[in-house]
Parts: C-alpha cells; structure tokens; sequence
C-alpha cells in the first residue's frame, strides 16, 4: 500500500518533471510564432494605414482580394514552377551524391563529402550577389559560352524570362544539394551492409537495389527532406529578391517577395493585404506537408 | 601471398570501377567550390575587374581590406555577430533539447499531439509575423539589444523535432538506473543526456549557428536603428547599396562574412554528420 | 480548459519577458546615469546600456540624431553641415549619422515606428525619398514636426524640389540635394558619328533615335541605357513634357497620349539599338555606364559620381538638356529621385533642429554646400549656394564645363507636375509594360495591364 503510493507519487513526480522540460521551448512558439501569426490574421481583416488600421466591408475582402490580383497569381505560379522543377531535380542528385558517397571504397570521400557540403555555409546575401555576377551579361558564364562558340554573341541571363527563372534554379540547387546530401548520406550509413550483400547475392543490379532497398530504407528521410523543401520554396525570397528582383517584368517573383513588396517594398505598406496573402501561404504548406506527410507514410 | 595479391587486384578492378564515380563527384565539386573561389579572387581585385569577370587572383587584397575598413565598423560587426549566433546557439540547444527530451523520454499522447501542434510553426511565413512580432519588441523596449535579435529563433519547431528524434537513441536502461541512485530528473538530464548527445548538439549548433550567423532580415527591422549593432549580413547591405557600389571591398566583406561558418562547419564536421544521422533514424 | 489555456500564455508572456530583461549580462550597473562626459566611451558602450530605453533621438542637448543611407553621396554632406554648424554656431554641436543601406530602411523604421504606435524609436531627423513624403505624412501624420516658425528663406529653393516636401503651405522638409536631370553625352563618340554636344540639344526624341542609330552603328555603344525593371525614363520623359501619370488622384495611362507616344519612343529606341535596359539597379551602373557600354547617360545629377568612375574617360563628357517629343529648339527638363531632411515629431530639440538645418541648408551657406559637392558630389538646389566659386569652376571630367553651375540653372526650369503616393508601384508596373512590349505583347493592352494593376494597388 504504502509502496503503491510512493510508486504513484514518483510516476507523478516524472510527468510533472516532462511536462517541465517541454515548457520553455512551448510557451515561447506559442508566445512568439502563434501568437503574432493570430494577430496577423486580425489585421489580415483590415486595411488602410499601419498606424490606424481599419475593419475592412465585408470583412473577408482582403481574402476575396487576391483572385483579381494578376501579379499575385503570377507569383504563385512562378513559385509552383520553381517548386515543381527544382526540388525534385535537387533531391534526386542529393540522393544520387549520397549513394556515390556511401561507396566504402572510395577515395577521399572526406574531402567530397566537404566539398558537396561546402555552399551551404556561404551566407544568402553573398551567394546571391554571386550568381548575379557570374550570369551578368558580361559575366563569367557568358564569356565561356562564347569563346567555346556554344553563344555567338553575350546572352542575357537575368533579362529574360526563361533563363531568369533557370539561373535562380541551378543556384538553389547549388546552395541546398549539399544540406540535403548530408541527410541523405546519414540515413544510408544506418542501412546494414549485409542488406546488400544479401541483394547482391540474389542478383539485382544497382538500381534494383536502389529501388528496392535503398529508397524504401530511406522513406522518413525523403518524407522529411521533401516536407522541408517545400516550405522553403512556398517561402523563397532572398533569391527572387537579390538575385533578378523578381524581374524581369515580374517574371520571377515568388509569393514571399511579393508579400514583402506589399509591406515594405515599394513605399505603400499595406499590412491588411499583405498579411491575408501570407495566411494563405501558411495554408498551402500546412496542406502540402499534410499530403506528403500521408503519401509518405502509405506503405508503412 | 596469393591472397593479398589477390586483393590488391580486386581493389584495382574496383577502383577502375568507380572511374565515372570519380569524374561525376569532380565535376560536382568544381560546380560546388567555384563560386566561392571567385569570392575569394574577387576579394583580390578592383571595383571595375570584378565588374568585368576577371577570375585569377589580383594585387588589390590590401586596398580593398583597408577601404573597407575605413567605410564600415568591421570588427564590431564582427563582434556582434559572434555575439548573437553564439547566445542564440547556446539558448537554443538548451531549450529545444530539453523539449526534445522531454517530448521523446516522457512521451504520451498529449504530448504527441502537442508536438504535432507546435510543427505547425514550422510553416508560419517569416514576413506574415514580422510585423507583429516587432510590435511585441518594441513594446518591451528591446530593440537595438541581443534579445531583440534572438527571441523568435531560440525555440524552433526543427530543432526540437531533431532532438525528439535522436532521443530515441537514448538508453531508457540509463535512466531508471540513475533514478534508483537517486538522481533528480533535471540531474538526469545535465549528467547523462547531455555527454552522451553529444554529437547531436554538435549537428543542431552547426544549423543553429549558421542561421544566426546569416539572419538578416529580421536584425534589419529590429536593429537598425544602431549602428553598432549591425551584424555581418547587414553590413554586406550597406556595402552593395548606395548609388555606387564597390565590388572589391564589397567582396572582401562577403570574405568575412563566409569564413566563419565555414570554420564553424569543418571543426563540427565529424560530429555534425554523427549527429545527423541520430535524427534520421 | 480555454481560460486555462489563456493564462498558460498569459504566464508564458511574464517568464520570457522576465527571462529576457534580467540577466542582460553585460549592461554597466551604472547605465542609468548617463553622464554625457567622453563621448567616445558613449559610443563604445555596448548596446545593452541603451536598451532600457529604445528611444534614439539623443539625450544630450547639443546632439542630434540623423539617419542617412549613403556613405559616398548624402552622407558627406551631412557631415559637411555638421562642421558648418560647429564652426559658426556652437562648437558643442553633434550629429550622430547612423547609416542605413538603403532609402527604404528609413521608409522600413517610420512604418514600422507607426504600426506600433511608438515614434519614440525614431531619430531626430531622417533623410527621406521625396517621392514617398506625401504618403508618409498621409498614412503617419503624427511621425512629424514642420518647419513652421522657423526663418528659413525659401524661395531660394526651386519650386519642383520644394513641391514634395511642402503639404497644405507647411513646409516639412529641408532639401538637400537636387534631382535635376542631366543628358551627358560622349563628345568623342558623338563626333565620330558625326555630331556634336550642341547637336543634341532641343531636338525631338525622333531626331534623337536617328542619332542613336547612327552611334550604335558607328561606334557599337548605345545612346543611353536605364534599369529596365524601375524604368524611370517614362516618368522623367512624361516630366519633360509637362504632363503626369497621374490625373485628380488617380492613374491616368490608358488615356493619356502622350504616355503612349513616349511608350512608343523607348520601345522603339530599343529595337533600335540606341537604348538599352538593363536587368537591374547594379546592372545598369556596373556593367552599362563603369562597363562603358554607353554613349549617354540621362538620369537625375546623382549619377555624375557614376560616370567618373571611369577615369579613362575622363574629357570626353559633357552635358546638356533633354531631348522632347516636340523638338524644334525645346529643350526638356525634369528632375528625378531627390531626398530631403525631415524632423520627426520625436526630436525633442525642435529648435536646434531646426536652427541647425536652417543654418546650414536651408541658408544656402556655401561651406557646407561646397563641402557637400566636393566630398560627395552633392548638388544644391538653392540658387544662393549655386552662385559660389566652387559650382562655376570647370569641371575636369566634362570637359572643363562648369557642369555644378549649369545643373543649377537648369533646376529652375523643371515643370511642376502632379505627383502620386504610387509613384513607385506605377514605375514597376509600367517598366514591365515596357517590357513586354518589346517582347512583342500589344502596346495598349500592356498599357491597360499596367493601369489595372496599380488600380488595384490603389483600392487596397
């Protein structure tokens, strides 16, 4: 009985003792993410100047808004584009360079592994500035092509449209492969070797191992990964901002830059509107995270 | 004698094998590395030659480093960024770790379901709560100060997640044998999950810290209005704003924004890939 | 279970903001008592001394805070007025610049200042794009003081630059420097072409593509070039002309010809080879004007410093008016992106700041002027300060032209035209226009597209 008790009161002792180690780090998202994100949806119900903002009629004009907004729809779907074509491509190399990597035979696997890993480390602001210049009309990229004789004459990557959208392409691919790589590469060093002796031994080719072994091993990576890069490319904005300035003709702005542009940008801060465009990015990667999170988690 | 002749063949035949391995991987490093070397050459040369391309290194280094010592307060910027990321690391690996642990080793459903929630803010866009966040700030009078700059980052859905995570790597065996010593629960945490996680707050200080170190929009709103209390990003923003730009100074400044993090990653190198793993099992 | 839940937060609020404010390790016991002694040790204190109060505008009665985003054009200028004032009015004056990268960081500070409800966390003074004034005094009326009472001599300030900063008859602002724009021209290249500088004054702009044919094909460089994305040719050709983007308030493009004969110029003139546009802000200045792609340059005067960087061609500028639709010896004249000095309602020395700018801007006083021009290439507004020695030297780089002087009496001539709180997002929208249009889209319906976006902008 008395044992009983002293049991119960530990077993208290260590939930209460959970719920005080979760605490901190709970109160200040809810304080610092839920709560500003609650209040933004307030003003997403307003508009007018920021120092007196004002009920908007009917109240969810702001939201109703946005289908007539050209630009806007043009933003999502450069940011669709940009999601669509890069993440795939970015993940597939990032699994690709995991597999080379994990190759125990291989050489100097420290000094690639780095190396892959390296752009990574390389702050936003500078990376961008970067790119611009190595795709400038003058630029470095330019001056092979032509002296290969692959151009006749100097292209202009970031003043037309197409190309625009690419060279911010290959520099998220750039910047992200490698973070994505190193994921990859830990979630393979956990898959036992005999897995593929065994697969080896029943005569199935690198890709059938690939596909059969590896990928499946690798799910919660690849759902993480996935669930990842989605929310950064529905939030991509220092590339569209540093990199084209969403130009040209607003061909490469994304929905983040957008917003920005509605807040901050151009001198005419219309919180109202800016904040009900955000709500409905939030929208979007909760729903899309949803999907993947149930894909994802399908055949388990 | 045969044997190890045998190996030695097999070792070659394989090392032939992975020749396109090779060339693959060296064209993929050459891609990765070559923007940054032409940082660094372009740190070397003048204004007019960076604007041009040129790619080989230049006598410039020594003007270009003085020039942007004289136009901006470099090793307070420096300073400061030091200051914030390592504050924020700091705080944040406490607090998410212990969230993390305490989510994983003392789970139940609420507490799943908590966590559930709270991986929500993962997907809250940054411009959505920029401005009622600062709203809160300023009210509580600590703009221009450190804690401006990293109270929305000291508690991350991500980094809790990757403590959850690795938690469940953590010998539960441990515990109950701590417990029966004695230990509080606080003291099982400081004295056995902390050394044996090692590798873990290694991989979260490397993320940590480089996103402390790169932040820069929101520094700019809550701390621009001191000058001394400008970080590195910020700086390379004054450098590449204005009606002209100077790209040799401008790059020697991304020069020393970059090296740090790079510094920070290879010495976490080894941990930061252990770590990494944990939280993909 | 709710009420719970609120107070849960409500808690939470209390500890992070008690775990906040306690333990600012290294604020100095002593950051109370700000002794204004040394002022160097005040600096070097550690911006926890200052965060109790988030108030910048200075404390000390001599000291004035000001903020400013160049560091090579308007910022020596500030400090050129600082050792004015400190060398003719009181030797205890202080201006503390704190430097922004960009216009909009001071926009970024006043908006964000406004939504809190707290202009305490503004300085006293801040340097301010002219076009957005008028908004900002619309949208946050309460962020500033005026000049009114202050003895300041203004009509010695060109009417355009004073037309942003004056709302109702109450002056807001002190201009700084002058946004008149400058067509420079390549004489050397001009000549081998077949023209002289003279030539290029008071033609039309069809005259002027025929000439920029000419170059291109001659000399392979463009007549002028201007960032296709905040394409300001529009605006300051439409300026030239006398007439606005703008009618009563609202956007008039759509039916406004000669917007749409200027459209046409600028499509034509890039299908034409003799303008080109640039990708960006950078793109233009670095690769277009220091990467000598260009036979002219036309733009506010600011772009001067620009031009000289390349000192090869040194000589070889020189300047004269705008080209306009009509020709026949009439010359164009219009002004782009001046800034001015504003006091915000937080400075708490109204008299010293107005004291202060009145002395040294607003007083036409050619130390602080000439210094401006000198160490930042700063060009005044002020008919007084454009009389001086230092504007009616010849200039080296233009060709021993006194450029200052010409600037200067050019300014007088600008047309006041309507101006519109949208200024910018109608500069995008209709750059874009532009564009496509020369990617082959229908003119009036990429004119339309422009309107019903800044339209929309407008209901917002």
């Amino acid at each position: 009985m008395n044992s009983k008790n002293k049991e119960t009161s530990v077993l208290a002792k260590q939930h209460r003792a959970g719920w005080f180690f979760l605490l901190p780090a709970t109160i200040l998202i809810f304080v610092l993410n839920f709560y500003p994100m609650f209040q933004a949806f307030i003003i997403s119900l307003k508009k007018g100047s920021p120092a007196a903002l004002q009920w908007t009629t009917p109240i969810f004009n702001n939201y109703t808004r946005m289908f007539q907004d050209k630009l806007f729809i043009r933003s999502v779907g450069n940011t669709f584009l940009y999601l669509l074509i890069q993440v795939p491509i970015m993940l597939i190399l990032a699994i690709l360079l995991a597999q080379l990597l994990n190759n125990k035979d291989l050489k100097f696997r420290g000094i690639f592994r780095t190396m892959v890993f390296l752009p990574c480390a390389t702050s936003l602001v500078s990376y961008a500035l970067i790119f611009k210049s190595l795709f400038a009309t003058q630029g470095l990229i330019n001056s092979v092509l032509v002296n290969l004789g692959i151009f006749k004459e100097n292209f202009n990557f970031l003043g037309t449209p197409w190309s625009a959208k690419m060279v911010i392409i290959i520099a998220l691919i750039w910047r992200w492969t490698g973070y994505n790589m190193v994921f990859y590469l830990a979630g393979l060093q956990n898959i036992e070797y005999s897995v593929y002796e065994a697969a080896k031994i029943d005569g199935a080719n690198g890709w059938e191992t690939f596909w059969g072994i590896t990928v499946p091993l690798l799910r919660p990576v690849i759902v993480m990964t996935f669930i990842m890069s989605i929310n950064g490319t529905l939030q991509l904005f220092d590339e569209s901002v540093n990199l084209t300035g969403g130009g040209p003709a607003n061909s490469t702005i994304t929905m983040s830059h957008y917003i920005y542009n509605n807040s901050f940008g151009q001198g005419v801060g219309n919180f109202g509107y800016s904040s009900a465009l955000s709500f409905i990015v939030f929208i979007m990667v909760a729903v899309l995270a949803y999907i993947n999170l149930k894909v994802g988690d399908k055949r388990d | 004698m045969t044997k190890s002749n045998e190996i030695k063949v097999n070792s070659s035949a394989i090392q032939r094998r992975l020749i396109p391995t090779y060339i693959f991987l060296t064209i993929w490093c050459l891609f990765s590395v070559f923007p940054l070397y032409w940082m660094i050459t372009a740190a070397t040369n003048a204004s007019i030659e960076v604007a041009r391309g040129k790619i080989v290194f230049g006598t410039y280094a020594a003007t270009n480093f003085k020039n942007l010592l004289a136009a901006e307060p470099l090793w307070k910027s420096l300073a400061n960024s030091f200051k914030y990321s390592i504050v924020q690391t700091v705080l944040c690996l406490f607090i998410c770790s212990l969230a993390g642990y305490g989510f994983e080793l003392y789970h139940d459903k609420t507490k799943d379901k908590l966590f559930g929630v709270l991986l929500l803010a993962m997907m809250v866009p940054q411009v959505a709560t920029m401005i009622p966040l600062f709203r809160m700030v300023s009210n509580a009078h600590l703009l221009n100060t450190v804690w401006a700059f990293i109270l929305p980052s000291i508690s991350t859905p991500f980094m809790i997640m990757m403590f959850r995570q690795n938690s469940r790597n953590f010998p539960i065996d441990i515990m109950e044998a701590a417990r029966l010593d004695g230990l509080s629960e606080l003291a099982i945490f400081f004295r056995m999950y902390l050394p044996v996680m090692k590798s873990t707050y290694a991989a979260a200080a490397v993320i940590s810290f480089m996103n402390a170190w790169n932040s820069y929009m929101w520094p700019k709103v809550v701390m621009n209005t001191d000058t001394s209390a400008m970080n590195m990003p910020m700086l390379i923003a004054n450098l590449s704003a204005g009606y002209t730009v100077d790209y040799g100074q401008l790059m020697m400044g991304v020069l020393f924004c970059s090296v740090p993090t790079m510094i920070v990653f290879f010495i976490l190198q080894k941990q930061f890939a252990e770590g990494i793993t944990g939280s993909v099992k | 279970m709710k009420k719970r839940l609120v107070s849960a937060v409500m808690a939470g609020t209390m500890v992070a903001s008690l775990v906040a404010c306690s333990p600012s390790p290294s604020a100095p016991a002593t950051s109370e008592s700000k002794a204004p002694e040394t002022t160097a040790a005040a600096q070097d204190a550690p911006q926890e001394s200052t965060a109790a109060s988030a108030d910048i505008s200075s404390e000390d009665e001599n000291t004035l805070t000001v903020y400013a985003w160049d560091k090579n054009f308007n910022i020596p200028a500030l400090e050129a007025a600082e050792a004015d004032y400190q060398k003719n009015v009181n030797p205890d004056f202080k201006l503390n610049i704190v430097e922004q990268s960009q216009s909009s960081d001071v926009e970024n500070a006043v908006t964000l200042a406004g939504s809190a409800g707290d202009y305490s966390t503004l300085p006293d003074i801040v340097l301010f794009q002219d076009h957005y004034f008028k908004k900002y005094v619309t949208d946050f009326p309460d962020a500033w003081a005026s000049f009114d009472g202050a003895d300041i001599n203004w009509d010695d300030f060109g009417a355009e630059k004073l037309s942003y900063s004056t709302i109702d008859g109450v002056h807001y602002g002190m201009p700084v420097d002058n946004g008149t724009v400058i067509f420079a021209y390549r004489t050397d290249l001009l000549e081998q072409a077949g023209y002289t500088i003279d030539d290029m004054k008071g033609i039309s702009w069809d005259e002027w593509l025929e000439i920029g044919k000419k170059v291109y094909d001659t000399t392979g460089k463009y007549l002028l070039s201007m960032d296709g994305d905040g394409n300001d040719l529009p605006y300051m050709m439409l300026q030239a002309e006398g007439v606005s983007q703008f009618k009563d308030g609202d956007i008039n493009l759509t039916e406004n010809e000669t917007f749409k004969k200027i459209v046409d110029v600028i499509v034509r003139g890039v299908q034409d080879n003799a303008i080109y546009l640039a990708n960006d802000w950078s793109d233009y200045t670095d690769q277009t004007i220091v990467g000598d792609m260009v036979a002219g340059v036309m733009n506010g005067n600011w772009i001067i410093p620009t031009i000289q960087q390349v000192s090869d061609n040194s000589g070889k500028w020189e300047i004269t008016s705008m080209p306009t639709l009509e020709g026949n010896g009439k010359e164009g004249f219009a002004s782009n992106g001046g800034s001015s000095l504003y006091i915000t309602s937080n400075c708490k020395k109204l008299e010293l700041a107005q004291d202060f700018l009145g002395k040294t801007f607003g007083a036409g006083s050619t130390e602080t002027y000439d210094a401006a021009l000198k160490n930042g290439g700063v060009i005044t507004c002020s008919a007084t300060a454009g009389k001086s020695a230092v504007y009616n030297e010849g200039v080296e780089y233009f060709n021993n032209t006194p450029v200052y002087a010409q600037i200067v009496e050019m300014s007088t001539h600008v047309p006041v035209v309507e101006q519109s709180d949208y200024h910018y997002p109608t500069r995008t929208q209709v750059a874009a226009a532009i564009q496509n249009i020369i990617s082959g889209a229908d003119a009036d319906a990429s004119i339309k597209d422009a309107e019903d976006q800044v339209r929309f902008a407008m209901q917002g």
